[in-house]
């Protein structure tokens, strides 16, 4: 019963969601066309790089015809599945980022991971004694966190467990490039690894996968501890912890049953809102540990103005935010029954 | 009981297993790289210098480029012509025919003999098909099918319009390649005759190398063919494996190095080169690019860079030596600062040659008055992102420069698309770009990046006389007359000024103590059938 009201809930969200995204295909293919930068021009790099082969080039992106026909025209192969060729990679657009998808997703889930599981107690922490030295504590770790810029922190945690003290593999993608691959089956290679039983092979991946993920923690725990710590002191100061208290149940009782349950519906928010964001702007993470993933392949076809890789991309973003919301929306349920969001 | 035999087991195959893995990695080349490849036919618009470092690997062209020592360091000669896949050729007294007998031993990767009809097969590609091929190849003459003829199995020939200099050597650039014409054929379609769809995921080569495994943007795997024995006395490759792999962070790639753990890199920052070639550990060679340039540029036809004066006021207003240290750290070679004693240059035979350029203010500012502006007038100076390394640095010294002879300068950062399309249309007053001639003879310099409305004529100079010269010295085939062409060309540049030629950046080839044989090519990538491990 409650079961089949969510799953209302959430296919009808879904089905709202759908001119949204279609609205975001439109906009990202007209915007790319506005800015500034030809790519035909870009690519065109023979010796003569003439208005011939600057034409050739044009014919074979379709930028020879009207915008209107070109939109058209892309819509019915994205109705296809055909999200175009990418000129920077040379490779189908769906295909690099099937490929790549898994990379970024790791590393995003695994990062949030760390910083759920090292935020949240921290926020309780502080929230239990507020204004004490542990609190003070807790604000200045958030604050440099967030004060701290990725490739900063990024290249500053490869010169010491890379380079100086050599504890961590070389920071070149996801696994060391003499291992060979697990058999692809979710493209996740902690995942792929543990269902090929290679172990060595998935503490390798793991290896690779702690500094990056570690980089991007650092960066989102500020707002997921404060947003704890905010949320965790109104629930301590509310009617029902001053009952529970009274009723004299055990401390742990009354911070984790009663005041974090009630606590937790913002933290899922922001957490939501923080996954999709790291997601799309982990581009520097990415750069910087040589991360085979989308974000950093949307930034290098930006700045070539490749068309098509770029609007897949947006394309992609967009549907994991509205699966993110969903997602979270589905969790407010569980976390607190009484709420309905319709 | 089962767990202490595994792992006793695997404990016994491992160490079995080392010996083996390390002999393996001193066999195999780890290169890294900023950059990726994007097609494995370097004939495909829009392919990168990377996927020509490795299309020269996959396969074999008719003939390829010797090498000489410029000031102490191998170079690729331009002069220097070797057979490939040709055993050797034979070229007509009157310059117009050019016959090229092919290897008797020669195969593809799939075991089928090359043979006079793949390179017939191959060089009607190049000139017909819609590629990055003909328009290169129409520089040395080459321009229709019907110009290769199959005289037997094992021989072909080549006839010219006219004598030139630069048809040979335009078959050793990397769109020439020979294909397996059979191979290719089945995999031509009707719209797709010369099979470039597939060509671009496949290879149909006989070169040094195999490509294993290819991920676009990621790594690429090579393993040697066994079967080539092309290299310099019938060798083969040394590297039985090669791994290049794109690193886009520029100092992960020097602590790559400098760890180990990747055996060679060339596209470091000029200040992590200099760091590690003073730490001294690693073999660091560092070759002027002598085929490439970076100009400060204007556009000559939009005021006030239409007048020789501001141009020449310009030239005389740039700090040089700042510029070349804060830009470059000093690696490369400068291109200012010479004496010419009557105003004429001293050499016709090369372009570019040092220019007589000197920082000097109170000229600058007398040429600037002598145009017409004595109070200076307001400018943007543009660069693109991709070349921020070296542009920041150089357009805040020119700036504070030119503000002194009341030059006042907006500076402007561009996405590298954004940069291209606005040269190419003609758009940019001042600004910074860099040229590169795979055939760098003074001609091809001045015809490629001075005459007519193409994107590389960064100037936009239009001068009937420049381009007369440059055209009558094309087909010049007495040295001394070619070099007195050559003399008014390098002088007229200097009078004119169309755009100021600062320096020749170095390629900084960092690499293990033990890489041999490193050689600077003309595409400026790593040919690594050069390189050996002591």
């Amino acid at each position: 019963m409650k079961l089949g009201a969510t799953a209302t809930r959430a296919g009808r969200r879904f089905i709202s969601s759908l001119p949204a995204l279609f609205g975001v295909v439109v906009f990202t293919f007209l915007l790319m066309r506005v800015l500034p930068g030809d790519p035909a021009v870009f690519f065109a790099s023979g010796p003569q790089a003439g208005p011939e082969e600057i034409a050739m080039i044009r014919k074979q992106m379709g930028l020879d015809k009207p915008v209107p026909q070109q939109l058209l025209l892309y819509l019915g192969d994205l109705s296809q599945g055909n999200l175009g060729r990418s000129l920077t990679t040379g490779q189908p657009v769906l295909a690099d980022l099937r490929n790549r998808l898994p990379a970024s997703l790791e590393l995003t889930l695994t990062a949030l991971l760390i910083a759920l599981l090292t935020a949240v107690p921290l926020g309780i922490i502080a929230a239990l004694r507020p204004g004490s030295a542990v609190d003070h504590l807790v604000r200045f770790i958030c604050a440099l966190g967030v004060c701290v810029p990725t490739f900063v922190s990024g290249l500053l945690l490869i010169y010491v467990f890379y380079y100086l003290l050599g504890l961590a593999p070389d920071p070149t993608g996801r696994i060391d490039i003499f291992l060979s691959q697990p058999p692809r089956v979710t493209g996740f290679l902690l995942i792929d690894f543990a269902l090929a039983g290679d172990w060595e092979g998935w503490s390798a991946a793991a290896r690779q996968l702690v500094l990056p993920a570690l980089t991007m923690a650092l960066f989102v725990v500020a707002p997921l501890a404060r947003m704890t710590r905010a949320s965790m002191l109104a629930s301590l100061g509310s009617d029902f912890i001053r009952t529970a208290k009274s009723l004299g149940l055990s401390g742990r009782k009354i911070i984790v049953t009663y005041a974090l349950r009630n606590a937790i519906l913002p933290v899922l928010t922001i957490a939501g809102i923080v996954f999709s964001t790291m997601l799309g702007a982990n581009v520097l993470v990415e750069k910087v540990f040589s991360w085979p993933g989308v974000a950093s392949y949307a930034l290098d076809a930006l700045l070539s103005s490749d068309y098509a890789p770029v609007q897949g991309f947006v394309l992609l973003m967009a549907a994991i935010f509205v699966f993110v919301n969903l997602t979270v929306d589905v969790l407010y349920g569980i976390a607190d029954p009484r709420v309905s969001v319709e | 009981m089962t767990f202490h035999r595994t792992a006793l087991l695997s404990l016994f195959l491992a160490s079995a297993a080392l010996p083996a893995l390390a002999q393996t990695r001193a066999e195999t080349l780890r290169h890294v790289t900023g950059a990726s490849i994007n097609t494995l036919d370097p004939n495909m618009p829009g392919s990168t210098r990377e996927a020509f470092g490795l299309s020269l690997l996959s396969y074999d062209r008719l003939v390829s480029f010797g090498r000489k020592q410029l000031d102490g360091k191998w170079v690729f000669d331009l002069d220097t012509i070797r057979g490939e896949l040709a055993e050797r050729f034979d070229v007509s007294p009157d310059g117009l025919k050019i016959t090229f007998h092919l290897r008797k031993d020669a195969k593809f990767h799939d075991g089928s003999p090359v043979t006079a009809e793949d390179v017939k097969w191959s060089m009607d590609r190049a000139v017909t098909a819609r590629s990055l091929a003909a328009g290169q190849l129409l520089t040395g003459s080459i321009t229709k099918a019907d110009q290769f003829r199959i005289i037997d199995t094992h021989t072909v020939e080549l006839t010219l319009p006219q004598p030139d200099k630069l048809a040979l050597p335009n078959l050793a650039t990397v769109y020439p390649v020979i294909f397996n014409a059979k191979l290719a054929k089945s995999k031509a379609t009707a719209e797709d005759p010369w099979a470039q769809e597939w060509l671009k995921a496949n290879t149909a080569g006989s070169g040094a190398y195999i490509i294993e495994s290819f991920k676009a943007g990621e790594t690429t795997i090579l393993r040697r063919n066994e079967d080539w024995k092309r290299g310099p006395g019938n060798s083969q490759a040394h590297f039985k494996r090669i791994i290049t792999q794109t690193i886009p962070e520029a100092s992960t790639r020097a602590n790559l190095v400098e760890r180990g753990d990747a055996d060679i890199v060339i596209d470091l920052q000029a200040v992590d080169a200099a760091d590690l070639e003073k730490k001294g550990k690693l073999k660091v060679i560092s070759t002027p690019q002598y085929n490439a340039i970076t100009f400060v540029s204007f556009n000559n036809q939009i005021p006030p860079f239409d007048k020789v004066g501001v141009r020449r006021a310009i030239a005389a207003a740039l700090p040089y030596e700042d510029m070349f240290k804060a830009a470059l750290f000093e690696r490369g070679k400068r291109l200012y600062g010479a004496t010419w004693a009557d105003g004429k240059a001293p050499t016709g035979d090369t372009f570019p040659i040092v220019q007589p350029l000197k920082t000097n203010l109170a000229e600058a500012k007398r040429l600037l008055t002598e145009a017409g502006l004595p109070d200076g007038f307001s400018t943007t100076f543009s660069f693109n992102v991709g070349q921020a390394g070296t542009a920041e640095p150089m357009a805040a010294l020119l700036k504070e420069s030119l503000e002194k002879i009341g030059i006042k300068v907006e500076i402007q950062k561009l996405p590298d698309a954004q940069m291209s399309t606005l040269i190419n249309e003609k758009k940019v007053p001042f600004f910074t770009e860099g040229i590169v001639a795979w055939l760098p003879s003074m001609d091809y310099f001045y015809r490629n990046f001075y005459i007519g409305p193409i994107r590389w004529n960064y100037s936009s100079l239009n001068d009937p006389k420049l381009t007369e010269l440059a055209q009558a010295a094309r087909f010049e085939g007495d040295k001394a007359k070619y070099a007195a062409y050559g003399l008014q060309l390098n002088t007229m540049h200097y009078d004119l000024m169309p755009q100021i030629p600062l320096w020749q950046p170095s390629q900084d080839a960092v690499m293990a103590p033990g890489i041999e044989g490193y050689t600077y090519q003309f595409h400026r990538q790593i040919d690594f059938r050069d390189l050996s491990r002591k």
